[in-house]
């Protein structure tokens, strides 16, 4: 594996394309971002394997390892996986070669960039169908090969996304932001908006590879979940497939800008191009789901609310200016009454989360400052709603949980005329 | 009259092309519905043209043709139907005439229950001819030994109403296996072929030569009691016919037929038997993996000795030689219709397996032609004949040869319904549709084509004789090799995909090389150090004579 020139207008290095015209036309594409997963990837790569050998035996399949420039040994882990024929490499039994692609893209390791050389590489070998898997998921078993991939390979499914068994904290964005908002705008309970493992069709890779969205930033850094609602607004079949467990990762503060800008942002981006969707939907309804949709765990798991109060407090204090141009005087009001709280008895009530949030959407669409400005002053304000969840649900069962994530989506669809209002009236 | 093939070295059969035909199936000259030696005679200017120099016959001998003559019941004469023994030596100088080799079929492993040495042998247990057959008063001696028929047949053994006692037989149980721990049995086959050589055939295709002998706690094959039967018969012929060949049916691993050419000294030749369906496979899969690896698997042999290498044969494409999952594929890929499987294989013929494409055709031939080994080529295959399914056992790939698109496709003036087997007749591959009159008169017909590659591959050596050396192209689809003998070297690059493809070869090897095409004789870049940029159509292979001008 080496970095090689592209042509100016090319996202594909010579050394891809050469490689990629050796593989030729597929059936199944396995796409693995990665950058530094040495520790992690090893077992995944593994499992895929044994999962194409043993689920799929008879299709033309190639695992396309998109690396961001590794320097722990990981394109080699990956290139381990090949089955070649009879040089002695690969001790596995198979019906036919196993071509796997390394390739260091171009630019610097984004998620956004890996998934655009996939796509790339995807439709330039005409498969049909393609899954992601992301580097950390060593969870992975071979029968996710089935859950994901077969909807899109035998049943005509364009994009399948992951429902997975979380602890009731884990995901909180995706709880409280996410999943509610994108389930009330677009109409579909989709749990896992920013999948990292995921399947979807050639034709879908093919849509969205030629409408080019990593001209924008946030599309670049929020891929997957642009991904996720391009193809709801392409009317594309969609189904949820669980995978079983998803283990919690402990995630630094400083992680939460990042994952702001990649999921959020990418769902304000998308609301501008697809607004005659959202505003047109009413509703929501399920999509074809195999599995459980959702399943929590409880164990206990330690949060330190005091520091989350503090850090929403002292945004709140902080931010007062930004607000003013993003919130409404009311909503701006409320946030600092209720930075006022005292730990045990504050609260970020659903409406005034459903409210912030949605003149946050319409100050992002309406570019008031910054965009990432707008994405950066939500931070202490997730971390308020946050610490309530917690304590909404600090000792409630799993069906406890789900009904508050389920009164929580439903003020979103309530709260979405207010979106409207804003939307159109400051058009 | 007697007339020699002119001789081409020791070992010719490096150097041949083998046409497989059985007589009653080709030529009619009597009108009484079966084919016969006259017939086949009258052939022979046809076969010169296409291009073969040896012909292989299947069992031509006196038989109640239970199994397609392998029931043998004299082993000194010709079935009637077919003529008699001078229509055979007239034949066989016609052949010879045109320096066609004749090798015929010898059923060494067992007889007809109709031959009068069975019937003297089941006749009483003190009969001198008793122990030419192997008995047992039970059923249950050998048993680790498998069924080979297993769609009709239960047990190896029979039981015999008439000695009340049971007979051995791998193969239906109204072919009692000989014992060839009788000497008795050994020297009277040793004088069925030293009688046929006399007469001047080239060779012999010893039949299921793995079943010879049986010891208790085998599964009764490849025994070394077989192969010193075996080598006692080789020397037999060497010292008494030098330059005769003998050419194994042993359907069995390379490493178990490794031991068949023991030190150059058992079998000249052996079928080639898991290499053939694994061809079909990595066309299915377009992936070169189950060719190379098999190829990888197959051990050297004694330099006098040689593979024989086929795509399909007067049995159903067997499918023993590969695993599980490898057999599954195959007959969901090229048996849907479950009617098509006989035992473990299917039973079809090479245009209908192919969906009668012609690239595919002929790249399956250009493989053929160019892997290392000696080709066979089965009668109506040059023309793309089909099967009948609907004919039982393997008869409907032994349908008669289609030579005209009149009154029985040229094959006989008889009335149809006294044919042996009735014409293949579907819109497709009926003999309207595919015959060798109407072929003759197309340029670019498949019979044409196959006339113009035999002409190439005999135009050199390095086929028959030479090493091979596999390139593994980064592009799987691509099954590329260079072949080399003496100072020639051909480089054979076949695509196995419906698609076109491109290919990178390391030929740093070859740096100087100029590459000319071997069918249009036009000239190629000459190789330098980068990798040898080649793209090729769908299923499109190449033949290149690398020269250094």
């Amino acid at each position: 594996m080496k970095k090689a020139n592209t042509t100016d207008d090319s996202i594909l290095t010579d050394e891809l394309l050469r490689q990629l015209i050796n593989v030729g036309e597929v059936d199944i594409l396995i796409g693995l971002p990665t950058h530094n997963n040495a520790k992690t990837i090893g077992p995944i790569v593994a499992t895929i394997q044994t999962g194409l050998l043993a689920l799929f035996p008879r299709e033309r399949a190639v695992i396309i390892n998109a690396d961001g420039g590794s320097q722990d040994g990981t394109p080699e882990l990956v290139l381990n996986a090949a089955i070649d024929d009879g040089r002695g490499r690969s001790k596995v039994s198979a019906l036919r070669t196993l071509p796997v692609i390394s390739t260091q893209y171009a630019s610097s390791p984004a998620r956004g960039t890996a998934l655009r050389s996939i796509l790339a590489a995807a439709e330039l070998l005409r498969a049909r169908a393609c899954m992601v898997v992301s580097p950390e998921s060593t969870q992975i078993k071979t029968e996710w090969l089935t859950t994901l991939v077969r909807p899109v390979y035998a049943e005509e499914f364009d994009l399948v996304l992951p429902t997975y068994s979380r602890h009731r904290f884990d995901g909180m964005l995706l709880t409280n932001l996410l999943y509610p908002m994108t389930r009330a705008l677009y109409g579909w309970r989709i749990r896992e908006p920013y999948a990292l493992d995921f399947a979807f069709s050639g034709r879908l890779g093919s849509q969205f590879l030629a409408q080019n969205p990593w001209q924008d930033e946030t599309a670049r850094s929020g891929s997957e979940t642009y991904f996720t609602l391009n193809a709801i607004a392409g009317q594309a079949r969609i189904c949820q497939s669980f995978l079983g467990n998803r283990e919690h990762v402990e995630r630094g503060s400083s992680d939460l800008i990042p994952a702001l800008r990649q999921t959020v942002g990418a769902l304000f981006s998308s609301l501008g191009p697809h607004a005659d969707l959202w505003n047109a939907s009413t509703g929501s309804q399920s999509v074809p789901t195999t599995g459980p949709e959702v399943e929590f765990t409880l164990e206990p798991l330690r949060v330190n609310r005091k520091r989350l109060r503090e850090m929403f407090s002292a945004g709140v204090a902080e931010l007062e200016s930004v607000f003013q141009a993003i919130l409404s005087p009311a909503t701006l009001d409320e946030l600092r009454r209720i930075a006022q709280l005292e730990e045990a008895l504050f609260r970020y009530p659903a409406e005034l989360w459903v409210r912030t949030i949605y003149e946050f959407a319409a100050a992002y669409h309406k570019s008031v400052i910054s965009r990432d400005h707008i994405l950066q002053a939500l931070a202490p304000l997730f971390r308020g709603r946050a610490l309530t969840f917690l304590v909404e649900n600090r000792s409630g069962s799993a069906d406890e949980v789900e009904n508050n994530v389920e009164a929580l989506c439903l003020a979103f669809e309530r709260g979405k005329p207010y979106l409207l209002e804003l939307w159109n009236g400051r058009e | 009259m007697m007339v020699d093939v002119k001789p081409a070295g020791d070992s010719w059969y490096k150097r041949a092309i083998i046409y497989q035909v059985h007589v009653r199936t080709f030529f009619d000259s009597n009108g009484d519905g079966v084919g016969d030696f006259q017939g086949l005679d009258q052939k022979m200017d046809y076969l010169q043209e296409l291009g073969i120099n040896a012909v292989w016959l299947m069992p031509f001998f006196p038989s109640p043709l239970r199994d397609d003559g392998y029931d043998i019941a004299d082993y000194f004469s010709v079935h009637s139907s077919y003529g008699t023994l001078e229509d055979f030596k007239k034949f066989l100088a016609s052949a010879h005439q045109r320096q066609i080799r004749v090798i015929i079929e010898m059923v060494l492993n067992h007889t007809s229950d109709q031959h009068p040495w069975f019937q003297e042998s089941r006749s009483s247990q003190n009969n001198p001819r008793r122990d030419w057959y192997v008995w047992s008063d039970t059923d249950t001696g050998y048993a680790k030994a498998g069924i080979n028929f297993r769609d009709t047949e239960l047990s190896n053994w029979a039981r015999d109403p008439v000695s009340k006692s049971y007979y051995w037989h791998r193969f239906f149980s109204h072919q009692p296996d000989l014992n060839y721990d009788n000497p008795a049995v050994r020297e009277e086959m040793w004088n069925v072929m030293k009688f046929w050589l006399e007469l001047g055939v080239d060779g012999f295709r010893l039949d299921a030569v793995p079943y010879l002998v049986e010891r208790e706690n085998t599964n009764c094959e490849n025994l070394p009691e077989t192969h010193a039967v075996i080598k006692e018969l080789r020397r037999k012929l060497d010292e008494q016919f030098p330059g005769k060949m003998l050419l194994a049916e042993a359907n069995q691993w390379p490493a178990d037929l490794r031991p068949y050419f023991a030190d150059g000294d058992e079998f000249h030749m052996a079928f080639h038997f898991p290499l053939m369906p694994r061809m079909f496979m990595g066309v299915k899969l377009e992936d070169r993996k189950p060719i190379t690896e098999i190829l990888q698997q197959t051990p050297e042999i004694p330099p006098s000795c040689q593979w024989c290498l086929f795509l399909r044969n007067h049995d159903e494409l067997t499918l023993e030689m590969l695993t599980d999952m490898e057999r599954s594929y195959m007959n969901d890929s090229y048996a849907q219709d479950k009617t098509m499987r006989l035992n473990l294989g299917i039973r079809r013929r090479l245009a209908p397996l192919l969906e009668n494409d012609r690239r595919r055709i002929e790249l399956m031939h250009g493989m053929l032609l160019s892997l290392p080994g000696t080709p066979s080529i089965y009668y109506g295959d040059e023309i793309g004949m089909g099967d009948n399914i609907n004919l039982g056992d393997r008869n409907g790939v032994r349908t008669p040869m289609q030579w005209t698109g009149g009154w029985n496709g040229g094959f006989s003036v008889t009335e149809p319904e006294k044919l042996y087997a009735p014409l293949i007749q579907d819109p497709v591959y009926g003999y309207p549709a595919v015959n060798v009159i109407s072929q003759n008169r197309t340029e670019h017909s498949l019979l044409n084509w196959m006339r113009r590659i035999l002409a190439v591959r005999k135009s050199t050596d390095v086929f028959g004789c030479g090493s091979i050396e596999f390139l593994y192209p980064a592009n799987h689809r691509i099954l590329a090799y260079v072949r080399q003998w003496r100072a020639e070297t051909i480089l054979a690059v076949n695509n196995l995909s419906n698609a076109a493809q491109a290919v990178e070869l390391d030929l740093r090897s070859y740096k100087g090389n100029i590459l000319i095409e071997m069918f249009g004789k036009n000239i190629f870049p000459r190789v330098g150090e980068l990798p040898y940029l080649l793209t090729l159509g769908p299923y499109q292979f190449y033949w290149f004579r690398l020269r250094r001008i």
